[in-house]
């Protein structure tokens, strides 16, 4: 079926919620029938949102082919680019491409797009013409939307009328032979511009300071500074604070935000958008999980979820609207970080009990807009006087706070008489609107658990937190507040299939201190929200949300709540959702896990049973016991140091300007105590040097099944979670799904990492981009070969062997060197074949592009027979690429030649790209080489360095030869230097392993010859298809200097038009980035011809330095991406044109062209579907790139994919 | 002489194998859910076995009767007098 939509980009005012905020020079499509309407409402309206105004979301069906005529009548020239979608490159792109004709229109001229919907999905659209990351920009300034793809056979109607629909963020979806579903569009998007009433630019009331930056939903956001500036002004709730009341209806009225509504058990779908440019966020809706992979039923459960910009993701909630329990009320969704929480981006998932047809009003008057039930499902009772249903039976008082619930406050108050007709038969405290558990008959446990506030020491160096703020159970508190047992986040662990009874008390002080870092707060009730588990979020959620109860309790009281546990669930996370903003990042963080039924949990000490503790043995009738670790990552950690210096305060106390440092577990250790008498970096992670860090040691013997729970507890950045040596089915229940040894994670997202300790000696867990390293976020896992004093033998395995040798400690002294050829690898092949490369690190300037932009102080990795051409200028460095089949045993020398004279920052201190809290770390002439997923004796070949293993780094003119074995077709692997993170990763010590199938031989794409390394090869396999395989390295933090010899200091040098200064550059933004050791800046192209929608053309400019890579339409290609380095700031990737499978292995699993929240560690092999050109073969110039606006395609992060439509004669076609 | 074929003696010989086992304990897993069942055979029906089924993943199905087809057990374990006995799972925690 052909569809036609006539859409226009226009400029104009967007008032982004009911306090007159607003973006002057925003910038949207419409479609052209609106178009007319949406500029005189908002003539006519300039302080009030409209709501035409928001993302453009028009939807097809699957297998439809789109017609789109795009009218630019915005001041520059511009297009729309659509992800996930097939169409012709050459006429359809909305970019100026390599050498494509260009498809971005100038102001008043027209265009047609072609797209072919082949298969449902979001396929998000935005602008090219205009990639500035500055308010001249496109993106950033609200220039996006989506076209969501249908099953086919789909129609959608209006959700309120029942009628037809041509655009909108939400719609009924209907299906002839499928259930009807409600669809929400829920699109992020950050750093709009944002002028107040008056015109300026807002401020914090708190602090008088310029408030945070616009981080919103639909192109609006409800900040709490706008809401606390009416309780300052006494029009409402004269007694409140302004965070716990932040989201309540009850004082504010509904936000401005967006509410998306719906009937318990209504089937729905969000399809979660970025189409911001800067921040990757976590998605989190209260009460509901959902599939990570909606295609995939093995895929895991989630409840929050990671999303970077120009990416997307379908939220479909498990049993519909209220979940498995049929919870009534509302429930929160919102941006888990908190700073943008609190700027104001969330809304409202509103589940009604009773049918709305417009005749009812909210408890403040305002009429309740009409809801069509879903055709195919029963239509709810109409609300009658007695039984009026949510939310008019709650007896709150409009200008106040939310009343608490009936029942669950000890000594607190009985039900009302509506209370009583909306409640359940048996209602009890914690549970009184609806039955979380789903039979009488269920197993309960209970827990006393407080909050306290106490000083907490992060490590031996005195960093401190004098208000740490933490939940204890009821019966350690005598022992944490005297100082007997250590305080660490809180972890519970209970059996599947169990209710929870939780008393909850609140010791903390009503006030929360100021200092460097914060004002006073008066954070006088605190809540326990939790995730994942079944409960009734209208009194049991721990927070106050719309018109649901406030949850919480004042000091001294304690308050009841029950929740049900109705599957094996991983670690989920809980925490205060009251003043979370002021004080979660204090330590008000923990986590249940919920075990297979059946388990015993022991305290892996002493064999006590118990059921919490961040470290327990659990031991199951069924299935192999296990050892459970929890690791909780932290950031905004405010501390103090010995002297009680505050450590990285912000510029002024309340200021969300990425204040602290960071922690695991309410500890540190830092890299810069690290140094020892040697003073050499390479030794910074040997407890034989400087004994074990303070930070978690999780333990076990040598075969133990373990499972290591990881949480972000605080506050709002990425993080990089890598373990060395060890790997991990990335979709656990998912036998067909590939393995991973990293992971991103964002706040409150939970995972689960279940394997083995193979071997003996000590692996490094890390949080592992460069500054969470610097300043502590590490530490190890311990297994052992003999039986040790402390630690419980596993139930169900046999005793290890009685010590034969004392165990080891410090000696001060650098450890003995590895002998890798003295052991195998533990899963290897005595008679593996094996394959051997010669590696030689070295120093050498790197050219970065045709303009001179250039690292001189480059440290490369590169195969023996080429050092001589790249020393002697013939060969500009590449990263190197090594490949080994599965079944290899790969024997890898590496010889190091670095030379101190040739590092650039002798002193010791490297001052850009910077970290926090710098200090003495001068260069280490010592390196090696480290892989991931590879199978490896851990004491030997991983390339650390660490605990009590031997020295696995080379000094110049020493060789170590490591042994890796390839034991599964992992793909593409990172690899790295670990000797010295500060002086070495910037400059280019990194590459990639790929691990190929059997059999494969790898070939010059150009000569067909054999070769040995290279990112562009042809790979030749007598049982798969020929492949042409590219290797992308995408990296960031690298230090650039142009042809002048003066300092880039990106990205403030690379901002197109070019700015004199940027706010919210944090340490982690600065560095420059490319691929490959390239970078394409658009800035140097802009200093040429000024003129943004042709800064990616090859006409104009020639092809960029970045890899571009060739092939002929249908060849099969994989792209293998792989992200070495060093920055917390996570990426998006995109190939314009074609698409992937999100597991490349397996077949379940969805499809995408993106990958997101790409950081340290990352890698993923992408087999494009179709091959070369996508599934209809379209020649043209393919962008890759960045999907981040701010700033990485500015930056120079994007290249080219070429399709010739015609036989080239430098490149041979694949057989 | 029989003109059975081997997959007809193998399904007689499972069937006539549960059949010995009325009365006993048993454990089974199946690729579907709920994956894991472990109770008393009541009785062989054609080839169904009727397990009283006492411990399943979850405990909303436990105590009634499961009728499962030969064909949809992948792993099973009869307990019988002197031989390793199957676990008895308790939910008696805390």
């Amino acid at each position: 079926m052909l569809r036609r939509y006539h859409v226009v980009g226009i400029p104009l005012r967007i008032v982004v919620n009911n306090f007159g905020d607003h973006n002057p020079d925003g910038r949207i499509y419409v479609l052209k029938e609106n178009e007319h309407e949406v500029r005189e409402l908002v003539r006519k309206n300039p302080f009030t949102p409209v709501e035409l105004v928001q993302p453009l979301t028009i939807r097809a069906c699957a297998e439809d082919t789109v017609e789109i005529l795009f009218e630019n009548q915005l001041p520059f020239k511009a297009g729309m680019h659509f992800q996930e979608a097939d169409y012709d490159v050459l006429d359809s792109d909305g970019a100026d491409a390599g050498y494509n004709p260009d498809t971005t229109i100038p102001c008043g001229n027209s265009i047609i797009y072609r797209i072919y919907a082949s298969r449902e999905g979001t396929y998000f659209f935005t602008d090219l013409g205009n990639i500035s990351s500055t308010e001249e920009g496109s993106s950033i300034q609200g220039l996006f939307g989506a076209l969501l793809v249908e099953r086919k056979g789909s129609t959608w109607t209006d959700p309120v009328t029942g009628g037809t629909l041509n655009s909108g963020v939400y719609a009924d979806i209907h299906h002839p032979f499928l259930p009807s579903f409600r669809e929400y569009a829920w699109y992020f998007s950050d750093q709009m511009e944002i002028n107040d009433l008056t015109g300026n630019r807002p401020l914090n009331p708190m602090t008088n300071q310029e408030a945070e930056s616009f981080h919103g939903v639909n192109l609006r956001y409800e900040p709490m500074t706008n809401r606390k500036r009416l309780i300052e002004e006494g029009v409402v709730c004269p007694d409140c604070d302004s965070e716990e009341v932040h989201h309540d209806s009850w004082v504010f009225g509904d936000p401005a935000t967006p509410i998306l509504r719906g009937y318990k058990g209504d089937p729905a779908i969000i399809r979660l958008i970025h189409g911001g440019v800067k921040e990757t966020h976590v998605f989190h809706y209260h009460v509901h999980q959902w599939l990570g992979d909606p295609t995939n039923t093995q895929s895991e459960i989630l409840d929050s979820q990671s999303i970077s910009p120009q990416s997307h993701y379908d939220i479909q909630p498990l049993y519909g609207l209220g979940s498995l329990h049929g919870a009534i009320g509302d429930a929160i969704i919102h941006c888990h970080l908190y700073p943008h929480f609190g700027a104001g981006m969330w809304g409202i998932n509103r589940i009604f009990d009773t049918l709305q047809d417009g005749s009812q009003c909210y408890p403040n008057g305002v009429p309740i807009a009409p809801l069509k039930p879903l055709p195919d499902r029963p239509e709810p009772p109409k609300p009658t006087p007695e039984r009026p249903g949510f939310p008019n039976f709650i007896p709150g008082k409009v200008g106040f706070k939310a009343p608490r619930p009936p029942l669950g406050i000890v000594g607190g108050r009985e039900m009302t008489v509506l209370e009583k007709n909306a409640a359940i038969p048996n209602a009890r405290p914690g549970a009184v609107f609806v039955e979380p558990t789903l039979d009488d008959n269920v197993n309960v446990v209970e827990f006393n658990v407080s909050c306290i506030e106490m000083p907490v020491i992060y490590n031996k160096q005195g960093w401190h937190d004098p208000k740490a703020r933490f939940y204890v159970f009821d019966e350690d508190l005598d022992d944490i507040l005297s100082g007997k047992k250590e305080p660490e986040p809180l972890v519970f662990h209970v059996p599947a299939g169990t209710a929870i009874r939780f008393n909850y008390t609140n010791r903390l002080p009503h006030i929360l201190d100021g200092d460097a870092f914060q004002l006073v707060t008066r954070t006088y009730e605190s809540g326990f929200h939790i995730h994942f588990v079944k409960f009734d979020v209208l009194c049991t959620d721990g927070a106050n949300t719309g018109w649901n109860y406030d949850s919480s309790v004042l000091p001294g009281e304690t308050i009841q709540y029950e929740w049900y546990a109705d599957t094996e669930l991983k670690a989920f996370f809980f925490h205060d959702h009251l003043f979370a903003n002021a004080h979660q990042q204090h330590g008000v963080f923990g986590a249940g896990v919920i075990q297979p039924r059946f388990s015993e949990y022991f305290d892996s000490h002493t064999g006590k049973e118990t059921p919490r503790g961040t470290q327990v043995t659990v031991s199951h009738p069924l299935i192999p016991d296990y050892r459970d670790f929890s690791l909780f990552v932290q950031d905004f950690t405010m501390l103090f140091d010995k002297d009680g210096c505050p450590i990285q305060p912000p510029p002024f106390p309340g200021s969300e300007d990425d204040p602290g440092v960071f922690g695991v577990n309410y500890k540190c250790e830092p890299l810069k105590f690290r140094l020892g008498e040697e003073g050499d970096p390479a030794y910074s992670f040997s407890s034989y040097v400087h004994g074990d860090p303070v930070t978690p040691i999780l333990r076990g013997y040598t075969g133990d099944p373990i499972r290591i729970r990881l949480i972000q507890g605080a506050h709002e950045e990425s993080h990089s979670f890598n373990v060395h040596g060890l790997k991990w089915k990335e979709e656990r229940p998912d036998l067909g799904s590939h393995f991973n040894s990293q992971q991103h994670t964002g706040i409150s997202e939970s995972f689960t990492f279940e394997t083995e300790l193979k071997g003996p000696g000590d692996y490094l867990w890390a949080f592992e981009t460069e500054e969470d390293v610097w300043l502590g976020t590490w530490g190890l896992i311990r297994a052992y070969e003999e039986l040790v004093d402390d630690l419980i033998v596993l139930p169900d395995k046999s005793c290890p062997p009685s010590p034969t040798t004392p165990l080891p400690c410090p000696t001060g002294k650098p450890p003995e060197r590895a002998e890798p050829l003295s052991t195998l690898p533990p899963h290897a092949d005595p008679c593996a074949p094996v394959r051997r490369y010669d590696v030689v690190a070295f120093q050498t300037p790197i050219m970065y592009n045709s303009y001179g932009d250039h690292d001189p102080y480059g440290i490369v990795f590169a195969l023996a027979e080429d050092v001589e051409d790249i020393l002697s200028g013939k060969k500009n460095p590449e990263p190197l690429v090594l490949r080994a089949n599965v079944g290899d045993l790969v024997e890898v020398s590496l010889t190091s030649l670095l030379k101190f004279d040739l590092f650039p920052f002798k002193d010791g201190i490297h001052p850009y790209p910077p970290v926090k809290e710098q200090g003495f770390y001068p260069p280490s002439l010592r390196i090696s080489l480290h892989t991931s997923l590879l199978d490896y004796d851990v004491r030997t070949s991983s390339g650390d360095t660490v605990g009590y293993n031997p020295d696995q780094t080379v000094g110049p003119g020493e060789v170590i030869t490591y042994r890796w074995f390839v034991d599964g077709q992992h793909g593409t692997c990172a690899m790295w230097d670990m000797a010295d993170l500060r002086n070495h990763r910037s400059f280019g010590t990194f590459g990639a392993f790929i691990a190929e199938p059997r059999f494969t031989t790898y070939h010059d794409p150009y000569t067909d010859e054999e070769v040995k390394t290279g990112a562009n090869v042809v790979l030749k396999n007598p049982l798969v298809p020929t492949t042409r395989e590219f290797v992308l390295i995408m990296h960031d933090g690298v230090r650039l200097e142009d042809k002048n010899g003066q300092l880039i200091v990106d990205p403030v040098d690379g901002i197109i038009p070019p700015v004199e200064e940027v706010d919210d550059v944090d340490t982690y933004d600065n560095g420059s980035r490319g691929f490959n050791y390239r970078s394409e800046r658009l800035i140097n192209r802009y200093r040429e011809l000024p003129d943004l929608s042709k800064l990616f053309s090859s006409e104009e400019f020639g092809d960029p330095a970045t890899p571009v890579f060739e092939a002929y339409p249908g060849e099969a290609v994989t792209f293998c991406l792989t992200n070495p380095s060093e920055r917390r700031r996570a990426h998006t990737f995109h190939l314009h044109g074609h698409y992937w499978k999100f597991d490349s292995k397996d077949l379940d699993s969805r499809v995408q062209s993106f990958e997101g929240h790409i950081v340290a560690g990352f890698t993923a092999d992408l087999r494009l579907i179709g091959g070369a050109g996508g599934v209809y073969n379209f020649p043209g110039d393919y962008l890759y790139r960045s999907g981040n606006i701010m700033w990485d395609i500015e930056q120079g992060m994007w290249g080219l994919f070429r399709v010739h439509d015609k036989f080239q004669p430098h490149l041979p076609k694949l057989e | 002489m029989s003109h059975q074929s081997i997959n007809q003696i193998h399904d007689e010989g499972l069937i006539e194998h549960f059949r010995m086992g009325k009365g006993h304990r048993v454990f089974i897993l199946t690729p579907s859910y709920p994956f894991m069942f472990i109770g008393i055979i009541k009785d062989v029906r054609a080839d169904v076995v009727d397990v009283w089924v006492e411990t399943t993943h979850f405990s909303q199905l436990e105590n009634r009767i499961w009728h499962i087809h030969i064909d949809n057990i992948e792993v099973f374990y009869i307990e019988r007098e002197g031989e390793p006995e199957i676990p008895k799972l308790s939910e008696d925690y805390y």
